[in-house]
């Protein structure tokens, strides 16, 4: 039987013998990660879903295919294949545009909104809306650093050396991006209790 | 008392990336720099609003996911 309290190194050589239930386990435990990392590049929800799918298809093909090196780094291997995948999309995006709504979802969306996006959209609380939406209205460069940092788990030297940037311009992105978004939480926060006074 | 670090080392010092030299510095410097402690203050509280923000994808993505897996065999490689 495959515990949860197994480390993501045991549950892939279970996988790699077979084991599907070692999969599920270690699904489940980073699909919140990863899938946060890819929506907040891309922003739409519904491409979102599409891109968490191909790149844990990778990992089912790479894994299974015997090619997979375990080093104990699971989780920075998928969340790397994530960020290109996602900045892949985020550059084709960005010569063919498409309109996001303010909830995450692509407009062309709208026309066949499914039972279970609804849901899962109601449970999504406001807080998380919002900040979601103001990382969104950080400077590229920031939300980057700042993605890489906090959602990826990369250490500055490494966002450094993934970027082309030194690890002090890679710090003080991190510094502009919290106190940027930090401004836009209390500024927002102020302008909502200006509408609605206690 | 003469401040030996930079905006930077605080943002290292959050994410528990600094020296231990420079963290003990830090740590020192806050006991008695009240300035210091509301600007780390409000960089954590930055930091804690992103903790907020989880995102997961829908059961339907999950349970395509392990169809598919449990549709491909096992290929492992030649030693």
């Amino acid at each position: 039987m495959t515990t949860n309290i197994s480390s993501d190194s045991q549950l892939i050589s279970s996988y790699m013998k077979g084991n599907e239930e070692a999969f599920a386990i270690l699904l489940e435990r980073h699909k919140s990660r990863v899938f946060t990392t890819i929506q907040l590049i891309v922003k739409d929800r519904y491409t979102s879903e599409d891109l968490f799918q191909e790149v844990m298809i990778k990992a089912v093909n790479t894994i299974k295919g015997g090619k997979y090196k375990e080093e104990g780094k699971f989780l920075p291997w998928i969340l790397r294949i994530a960020h290109n995948l996602a900045i892949d999309h985020f550059r084709k995006e960005k010569r063919y545009p498409t309109i996001v709504m303010e909830d995450g979802s692509n407009i062309f969306n709208c026309m066949d909104f499914s039972e279970e996006c609804a849901e899962t959209l109601q449970v999504t609380k406001e807080t998380n809306k919002l900040v979601r939406q103001l990382i969104q209205q950080l400077p590229d460069n920031q939300k980057e650093v700042l993605v890489m940092r906090h959602f990826m788990q990369m250490s500055f030297k490494e966002i450094a050396e993934a970027t082309g940037v030194s690890i002090n311009t890679a710090l003080g992105r991190m510094r502009y991006a919290l106190i940027n978004l930090r401004k836009k939480i209390k500024y927002h926060i102020a302008y909502d209790q200006n509408i609605y006074p206690k | 008392m003469i401040k030996t670090f930079t905006q930077n080392d605080l943002i290292s010092f959050i994410y528990n990336e600094t020296s231990r030299e420079k963290k003990e510095e830090i740590e020192k410097a806050l006991l008695c720099d009240i300035q210091l402690q509301e600007e780390i203050n409000k960089l954590k509280e930055a930091v804690k609003s992103l903790d907020e923000v989880v995102l997961n994808p829908s059961n339907k993505v999950i349970n395509n996911i392990l169809k598919y897996s449990e549709s491909i065999s096992l290929h492992p490689s030649k030693p």
